[in-house]
């Protein structure tokens, strides 16, 4: 796929699973990350790496609904799942609406790992209030926007 | 006249859909196909002599295609101030974060594990970690020039004489730690060959810059290399200095292959650069009724290994040392030293967050000791227009930190101080004020931006500059300020940015001056546009126009006719004359101080900062529980991404004071992550109220300021008066963590008071 080399000794499997509704079938070795797999194997470059190691939520994905770390999650535990990245989310939803209205992006790397999680609070608080979205996001690291505009963007799009 | 719509107005960014959906790419996101993927070794020791490298287990490993050492570096030094860093070292290892070798692979695993196969002889030295210790003649030495990389000593008015009037003396010692940037994407780039030409494409602030240390280090024309910075996911000052740009200019200049290269969190937090940490002596005269008289301060700012931007942020703190004041003397001593800690070089605020945290911990000193009202003591000694500032330079750009400090003195919260007690007898709660001020565009240096401004066959517009687009915003504000100019709508603005292929050189990406400067060119670029019209017609009609305007999407000439602008675009075509305009600015210059590079500036920005913490005084616990930041911005071209600025570097400016505690042990940085590095979250962040005092500057773009960096500056000290405030103790060092405080109320029977009064 793209011409990604595995190493010389790597042992690689077919592994399936639902990625953003499609059916994927990849080959890599089982013990690559999720986040591996899906910028370097798929170059789908939504999913952000800002540690590699569960600390900063920039990798934010949904397992069967489930917020996970893709950095943290390996392919095999992947298999027969469905994943959601941001790219499978609608670009018309009124989450990404408010993240643009309110300022809620400056340099952006955050950003997709934030929209899932909230996604995944709206999900099942569709009116939050500031401490759940502040609660929901506080393994999102944010360098930038001092949360402000985030966390006024989520409840924007809650009350929507 | 055009009319003014787009400045000012609350436009969402452009660049704000394509990330939010995750389309946008940064450099960490570009993949090639067949190409190599770098690895650096990195040292082991803080400070060592090297005596052997051997790369050849390494070179025989499966899939490794090069191993590069300082052998197969044509010119290896680099540096912005002093060329002494070496590409891969050579003689000596100088930190733990020191680039060894490089190995370069067909797989990113084998390129890993190559690394542990290079056999580095190392004759371990003493390493010197302490500025202090470091300044003494007997330290072990950095370089072989001596621990001191600078220093600078100023004697300004008549200090002795100042002192011996003083009706109060305020002596005190101040410390600050090395924050690290922390941006959310590390270090980036990849590399290819494209028409015989090395094209770099990584995470950085200046594209113009980092082609000239590539080229300089690989010893090629700049004309062979090709820098693009596309959208950086955070930069802050980290990527002021060159990271991967060389390493990679170097692989794929060798192997002819594209490379890749991407630091792992734990290489950003000890190969990338800090904040200086700094120790600062202030001493204080002043009279009973609380004028200043005179400062003594002595600050040693710890350089770590290399000097990068050091002597640039040293002078930073000298010039803004003694706060936002009317000091009628100073004696300022100053020195950047070098250790085997990691390199120090420009993180936002660039040593003024430092010396201001000192400076403003000093006035709340001074106030307590003469029972005055902090706030008025400040108020009283404000800088105001047209003041002679402590260099005896007159103060004529704008200066807004007395109307700030109005601003904050009527605020609810400054009018709430005094409530100490919570509904817990072991909550405090307090509240702070501190001020702020910094220089900005680069003073004494020449500093000249270029933009380029294309008039497309459609008429719309497109500008070109090499600023970057780090997070701030920059190029939706360009739009916003050629839209107005050209009266044309935002849309219908294309801006092409950091390409040096493509885009003119617009300067650097720092000190919060690119949009004043790309601002400015702009509207250079404009009147140049307007000569070339004036110029056409004369060639159309025999006759220069007197006036000719933009507006509505045309332009007019002598009110007598006017084009579109497709019509204008395809006349200027057809005539030879050229669509495209160049508009260059120039920052006005100011004669340096001897001694300094580029002391004073012609134009500062102020802000004051109110505070509102609880103090946990069981745990040392600080909660930040509001923060009011009070910005003189000039004008405001965009609300939002001008509040979105401070309400960042007011988080940044928390995680300062309290958390953000960079553990380095002779020389070892052991906070290597992100779970032991801790920077704010959504939880520690509070509400922040931005207010905009809006002065005129009349020199900048529409009368805007800089001001990516002025939210940070009095945010630490600002905290630490609050729980001075809530707690009666006073702590000079940052950063104050929940542990520091607890043993500091321990120390002063806190603790001990409340138990007792609980039994
Ligand atoms: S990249 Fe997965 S948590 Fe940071
Ligand atoms: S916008 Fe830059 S890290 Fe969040």
């Amino acid at each position: 796929m793209y011409g990604l080399k595995f190493p010389h000794s790597a042992r690689t499997r077919e592994i399936r699973f639902v990625l953003n509704g499609s059916e994927t079938s990849v080959r890599v070795p089982p013990g690559y990350t999720l986040l591996e797999t899906l910028r370097y194997v798929l170059r789908m470059t939504g999913t952000k790496e800002g540690c590699a190691r569960g600390d900063c939520g920039e990798c934010t994905v949904l397992v069967d609904g489930v917020p996970v770390h893709a950095c943290l999650t390996l392919m095999s535990q992947v298999e027969g799942r469905s994943v959601l990245t941001v790219e499978g989310i609608d670009r018309q939803h009124r989450l990404i609406r408010a993240f643009v209205e309110e300022g809620a992006v400056q340099c952006g790397h955050c950003t997709p790992g934030i929209v899932v999680a909230a996604y995944h609070l709206l999900s099942q608080v569709p009116r939050p209030t500031e401490e759940q979205v502040r609660e929901a996001l506080r393994g999102n690291l944010c360098r930038c926007t001092g949360y402000v505009k985030i966390i006024r963007a989520v409840l924007k799009a809650g009350e929507a | 006249m055009t009319a003014q719509r787009a400045v000012g107005a609350p436009v969402a960014r452009r660049d704000a859909f394509e990330k939010a959906v995750g389309a946008a790419k940064y450099a960490s996101d570009l993949f090639l196909d067949d190409m190599l993927w770098v690895a650096v070794l990195r040292s082991k020791y803080p400070h060592a002599r090297i005596r052997r490298i051997d790369t050849s287990k390494a070179e025989s490993h499966p899939n490794v295609v090069a191993v590069f050492t300082h052998r197969d570096v044509p010119v290896n030094r680099y540096g912005l101030f002093k060329k002494d860093r070496p590409v891969l070292c050579d003689d000596k290892v100088r930190y733990i974060g020191d680039p060894i070798a490089l190995v370069a692979a067909e797989t990113r695993e084998d390129a890993l594990e190559a690394l542990k196969l290079i056999e580095v002889d190392y004759e371990p030295l003493p390493p010197v970690t302490d500025p202090i210790e470091a300044m003494r003649p007997d330290a072990p030495k950095v370089h072989d020039d001596g621990n001191i990389c600078r220093e600078v000593h100023l004697r300004l008015g008549d200090v002795d004489g100042a002192f011996a009037r003083a009706d109060v003396i305020v002596e005190n010692t101040y410390r600050t730690g090395a924050q690290i940037h922390a941006y959310l994407e590390t270090e980036a780039g990849i590399s290819y060959m494209e028409d015989g030409k090395i094209v770099v494409v990584a995470g950085g602030q200046s594209p113009y810059r980092d082609r000239a240390e590539i080229a300089h280090a690989l010893n090629l024309p700049e004309e062979m290399i090709r820098v693009v910075t596309p959208y950086v996911g955070g930069a802050f000052g980290g990527k002021d200095d060159i990271t991967v740009q060389i390493h990679l200019a170097l692989v794929t200049w060798k192997t002819g292959r594209p490379a890749r290269l991407v630091w792992s969190r734990e290489e950003s937090m000890m190969a990338g650069t800090k904040r200086h940490p700094a120790i600062i002596k202030i001493r204080t005269a002043a009279t009973r009724d609380g004028t200043i008289l005179a400062n003594k301060i002595e600050i040693v700012l710890d350089k770590g290994a290399y000097t990068a931007l050091g002597p640039a942020v040293l002078d930073v703190a000298v010039e803004n040392c003694n706060g936002p004041y009317r000091v009628q003397a100073s004696q300022i001593d100053a020195y950047l030293v070098y250790t085997n800690n990691m390199v120090a070089s420009a993180f936002r605020g660039f040593g003024a967050p430092q010396v201001i945290f000192a400076i403003e911990r000093q006035m709340d000193l001074l106030a307590k000791k003469l029972g005055m009202d902090p706030l008025e003591l400040r108020l009283k000694n404000a800088l105001r227009k047209g003041d002679r500032y402590v260099f005896g330079n007159v103060l004529e750009g704008s200066v807004g930190i007395a109307q700030c400090l109005e601003v904050a003195r009527s605020h609810p919260l400054w009018r709430s101080r005094g409530r100490n007690s919570c509904e817990w007898p072991w909550l405090r709660r307090g509240v702070g004020v501190a001020a702020a001020m910094k220089g900005y565009t680069i003073g004494a240096l020449p500093d000249k931006g270029v933009v380029a401004l294309e008039l497309l066959r459609d008429g719309r517009v497109l500008v070109k500059g090499s600023f970057t687009e780090i997070g701030q915003g920059v190029i939706q504000a360009v739009a916003q300020i050629a839209a107005d100019l050209l009266g044309v709508s935002v849309d219908d603005v294309e801006v092409v940015f950091a390409d040096t292929e493509v885009t003119p050189d617009t300067s650097v990406t720092s000190a919060s001056r690119q949009l004043f400067l790309a601002g400015n060119a702009v509207r250079e670029a404009v009147e140049a546009l307007r000569e070339r019209v004036a110029e056409l017609e004369g060639r159309l009609s025999g006759r220069r126009p007197a006036r000719v305007e933009f507006s509505g999407g045309w332009v007019f000439i002598d009110s007598e006719r006017r084009y579109s602008l497709q019509e204008l675009a395809r006349l200027l075509e057809s005539t030879g004359l050229g669509r495209q305009v160049l508009g260059v600015y120039e920052v006005p210059r100011v004669e340096p101080l001897p001694g300094t590079l580029e002391i004073p500036h012609l134009f500062y920005m102020f802000g004051v900062t109110l505070a509102e913490v609880l103090v946990n005084l069981l745990t040392g616990e600080v909660t930040v529980s509001k923060v009011v930041s009070i910005v003189d911005a000039g004008r405001v071209i965009n609300p939002i991404t001008f509040t979105g600025q401070v309400e960042g570097a007011v988080a940044q400016g928390i995680g300062f004071a309290l958390m953000e505690d960079a553990k380095i042990r002779d020389g070892y940085l052991l906070t290597r992550d992100l779970s032991t590095y801790l920077i704010p979250s959504s939880k520690d962040v509070p509400e922040i109220e931005v207010i905009p005092v809006e002065t005129e500057e009349a020199e900048g773009p529409f009368g805007a300021k800089g001001i990516g960096e002025i939210g940070i500056i009095s945010v630490a000290p600002a905290i630490l008066n609050a729980v001075a405030d809530a707690t009666g103790v006073e702590p000079n060092a940052i950063p104050l963590t929940h542990e520091r405080l607890y043993w500091l109320l321990k120390e002063h029977g806190l603790v001990e008071q409340l138990r007792r009064a609980s039994t």
